[in-house]
């Protein structure tokens, strides 16, 4: 193996490993203090960021346009293949670099932002998980790959939801997080099974094959589905505000800059399928386009930081899903890494940000002034009453999630007990009570 | 090729893995103490014996080897995890006995001594005094399968005048009457819709261990692979694709049930049934990949229901009989060991990456697909839902508010614990490196596709797939053997 090779499989492999070492060492009872923790993870990112650049420098000297390490197949069942191949190519090696810079940065913020917190191991190990996750999906050379990525990241996000698991509504918030990624995981499974079929591989560590625009159509749409869900697009934007329970700097991490954008990075892997399919880049454009609109509109209404933050995030993704949708490919990376880099900055800053704006409004003994105009003060009365309301409820998304395709399924589900219930006897039939929660973040008390 | 020349006669290997369970269970009725390491002693025999078998047995035919090693592996954990209160001599000989009839069931190739291994393996929990449920569906499939496996043999060896199975393959002797019987028979045992209820009942009423190494068997999909398969290969050609979409609808059937039960057992055994459904859509598919897929599955569910169906108990004998998924019972504070590993367990049953599973699932949803595009579709959407259940029963049983009313409760326990850690291991390991599992599955799943294809050489005789495309090295790249 070469030198950038070898770097490749180090900077993926590392936070693994050390997630892996963590475990293990928890299992056999040893917790390492709150410094050697922070120090382990600094060193980690570190010499991952250090195998970066040495990669970089490398690519750079040389000219080569990827750097792609062969491991052979994970598993095989004669003509089906699941290769482990990893690629750092101009597309991936940004999101590598973004990926490993902002958990460095977060690893030394929470530090000190989490110091004798309760879970301040259990957000580490989860960490180093993400970290892992992340940089798989973002240095898979297969879709194959990328789905044991795409999963971990989900994980994590949900575990951290669940963060403050003393309080019953982060854990429910992270059980309705984990709903909507597992069902639009599903067109990720489909699509990548659909490219499997028809064109006979999922790597793009060659060139992704050409496929009629039928089935191009067909395996972008159920891509888009995937990446809609990650992204939290429209039309499931409503697990957004809910993922701000989770600690800040999750928040920042996943809902700022890297989860937040994984979506776009698989329309972007996929991107010369998209281009030979009109009416899946019409679709992109239109999720995009809507989704950016939302999230303008509803994180006006927003009452507390975070949730503006999560919603102008929003409105970003959706600008960079519309330019993937249109072909700006370098446009949509350089947006995304400055979008990145911009909302974890924020997101990071909110606490303290909020805190000093309290300190300032005492200092100056009353009423800050208004921040000026808004375009919204160009509409009629009516219309602003009536966007003011549906912006508050956040679009109705969840209530229209809810009332379409929750309750019912909740119902078939208790029409399926009453049903299983016949012929047991009274004394061992129990209660049933569905427990999804349908209260809003609003109500549940997001702060 | 394996190594045959120390291994003492295969006959009485299988009799010494078989008698020793049954010894053992004879040795508790009489002298009734230390029933665990007893049980440790004798399902330690048995895994040891089967060890050898898989050791001695041919490439692509070693399938039901290895699950009389997994079994014997899985009551030898299950001896030892048993919580002391549930450690007497008349449970653990129970599960001893079901471990003699499962592993005579796994070994027999002859009619009779299937039927009478299948018969065997339910009187455990047919009569009172033993695991019997409350509840009178249980007790029913499992006579009504014993019933029907019964006629449908007695139709078979009427019409093709032997009991031995070498003998019958690929006559479909009995025709359509022995068939339907024997399809009966897996609804019945597998519990597939519409009798998939008593599987429920018996995991509520019933002690959780014992039934959970009843369920994990898995004599329905058993008989799929070592009856109905090699001896009905035409009928299995035309027909059988029934029993896969009822195997799907039960996937997809209980997974909603599961959507809002709050009983724990309950909804372990649902999602124990809606898992293992996909083995028996996945053994249907046609597919090498479908059959590999289900058998990797087989294994991995049978691991996972294991483990969490015992780690549900240990939860039980802490902190009471009546816990429920209704509120959040922040037990992970008091055992965080426990919650670890039945967060793996748990996401492991439902294709979590980095555990055997996820490749299980992988190979299992592309086979189903493959051979149903349309209804195939059901198994990820069932996986996905039963994937939210099983976080739930987590968040509801683990996280939330600390639980008061008790001093100090311990965690997982030494034995328990590193009974729970050997499966774990097995789960996590078999899924980074899963190569060697799904390689021998894969062989082994040549052979059931022979038995339904007997003209076929393998499974991918048939034309499933365009071959991969080799991965293409762009130009001025590094590859991995230095181009």
């Amino acid at each position: 193996m070469s030198l950038p090779q070898i770097a490749l499989v180090f900077a993926v492999m590392a936070p693994g490993a050390v997630f892996a070492l963590l475990g293990l060492s928890w299992l056999l009872g040893w917790v390492p203090s709150e410094r050697v923790l922070s120090r382990i993870t600094a060193l980690t990112f570190a010499s991952c960021m250090f195998a970066l650049v040495a990669q970089l420098w490398t690519l750079g000297s040389t000219g080569a346009a990827a750097v792609v390490v062969t491991f052979g197949n994970w598993f095989a069942v004669h003509e089906y293949r699941f290769p482990l191949v990893l690629m750092a190519d101009h597309l991936s090696l940004p999101f590598l670099s973004m990926t490993i810079v902002l958990s460095g940065l977060i690893g030394q913020f929470s530090a000190t932002y989490l110091h004798r917190e309760r879970g301040f191991f259990r957000f580490f190990v989860q960490l180093h998980l993400f970290a892992f996750g992340s940089l798989l999906a973002f240095a898979a050379g297969s879709f194959d790959l990328l789905i044991g990525g795409w999963e971990l990241v989900g994980i994590t996000s949900v575990l951290l939801i669940a963060f403050f698991d003393q309080r019953p509504a982060p854990v429910e918030n992270g059980l309705r997080v984990f709903a909507v990624y597992r069902a639009c995981d599903i067109g990720l499974l489909l699509g990548v099974f659909a490219l499997h079929k028809w064109a006979g591989t999922a790597s793009f560590a060659g060139v992704l094959p050409k496929l009629p625009e039928a089935q191009s159509t067909v395996v972008c749409l159920f891509l888009l589905l995937a990446a809609a869900g990650k992204a939290a697009q429209i039309p499931f934007s409503g697990w957004l505000p809910r993922a701000m329970e989770g600690p800040t700097p999750s928040s920042a991490i996943f809902y700022g800059a890297i989860s937040i954008h994984a979506g776009a990075y698989l329309l972007l892997r996929v991107q010369p399928l998209l281009a030979q399919t009109r009416v899946a880049s019409a679709c992109v454009i239109m999720v995009g386009s809507a989704t950016a609109i939302y999230g303008t509109i509803a994180g006006r209404a927003s009452a507390d930081a975070k949730t503006s933050l999560a919603f102008a995030s929003l409105t970003q993704v959706g600008v960079v899903f519309a330019e993937i949708g249109i072909g700006w490919r370098w446009i949509a990376t350089a947006h995304i890494l400055g979008h990145a880099l911009v909302r974890t900055l924020q997101f990071l800053r909110a606490p303290s940000m909020l805190h000093d704006y309290h300190r300032m409004h005492s200092a100056i003994g009353g009423e800050i002034s208004p921040t000026g105009s808004h375009l919204e003060d160009l509409f009629p009365e009516k219309m602003r009453v009536w966007l003011y309301r549906w912006a508050l409820d956040r679009g109705h998304l969840d209530t229209i999630l809810d009332r379409w395709f929750i309750h019912p399924l909740l119902a078939l589900s208790k029409l399926l007990t009453r049903l299983d219930s016949v012929g047991r006897s009274k004394t061992v039939t129990r209660r049933m009570k569905p427990k999804l929660s349908m209260r809003s973040p609003a109500e549940q008390g997001v702060e | 090729m394996a190594d045959t020349a120390w291994v003492p006669d295969r006959l009485v290997i299988i009799g010494i893995t078989t008698g020793a369970p049954w010894f053992a269970a004879v040795v508790l009725t009489v002298w009734r103490r230390h029933a665990r390491i007893v049980g440790f002693t004798a399902s330690f025999v048995s895994a040891a014996a089967s060890a050898l078998l898989l050791r001695a047995a041919p490439a692509g035919e070693s399938l039901y080897e290895a699950l009389m090693l997994l079994f014997s592996c899985l009551t030898m954990g299950a001896t030892l995890v048993q919580p002391k209160r549930d450690c007497d001599s008349r449970t653990i000989g129970g599960i001893l006995f079901l471990l003699g009839a499962t592993l005579f069931a796994y070994s027999s190739s002859n009619l009779l001594g299937f039927l009478a291994a299948w018969i065997l393996s339910t009187i455990p929990f047919l009569v009172r005094g033993g695991f019997r449920a409350r509840s009178w569906r249980p007790a029913a499939a499992l006579s009504v399968s014993s019933l029907a496996l019964a006629s449908a043999i007695g139709v078979i060896s009427g019409s093709g005048h032997t009991f031995s199975m070498d003998n019958l393959r690929g006559g479909s002797p009995g025709g359509m009457t022995a068939f339907g019987l024997l399809v009966t028979a897996v609804v019945f045992r597998k519990g597939i819709f519409p009798a998939h209820a008593w599987v429920a009942d018996a995991a509520e009423d019933s002690p959780a261990i014992p039934t959970a190494l009843l369920l994990n068997g898995h004599f329905g999909a058993l008989l799929v692979a070592k009856l109905i398969v090699p001896l009905f290969p035409h009928t299995v050609g035309t027909l059988f694709p029934l029993l896969s979409w009822f195997a799907m609808a039960t996937a997809l059937y209980v997974a909603v049930r599961a959507l809002t039960e709050n009983s724990p057992r309950r909804l372990l055994a649902f999602l124990a049934l809606s898992q293992s459904a996909c083995i028996l859509a996945g053994l249907e598919s046609w597919t090498s990949e479908g059959i590999t897929g289900a058998l990797v599955h087989w294994f991995v569910v049978t691991v996972s229901t294991m483990g969490l169906f015992a780690i549900l108990r240990l939860l039980e004998v802490r902190f009471g009989e009546n816990l429920t998924a209704s509120t959040h019972l922040g037990l992970a504070e008091h055992a965080p060991r426990l919650a670890v590993c039945f967060a793996i367990f748990g996401l492991a049953l439902v294709g979590l990456p980095g555990t055997l599973s996820f490749c299980s699932q992988d190979l299992l949803i592309h086979g189903t697909l493959m051979s149903h595009p349309v209804t195939g579709i059901v198994l990820p959407i069932a996986t996905a839902m039963n994937a939210f259940s099983i976080f739930r029963l987590f968040a509801t049983l683990f996280l939330g508010r600390r639980r008061t009313g008790f001093t100090h409760m311990a965690d997982a326990l030494p034995r328990e614990r590193w009974t729970l850690a050997a499966g774990v291991l097995f789960v996590v390991l078999g899924g980074l490196f899963p190569n060697m599992i799904v390689a021998q599955r894969s062989a082994d799943a040549d052979t059931v596709a022979k038995a339904s294809h007997p003209g076929a050489q393998n499974a991918s005789a048939r034309p499933l797939l365009a071959p991969e495309k080799p991965l293409t090295v762009v130009p001025g790249r590094f590859d991995f053997q230095g181009h």
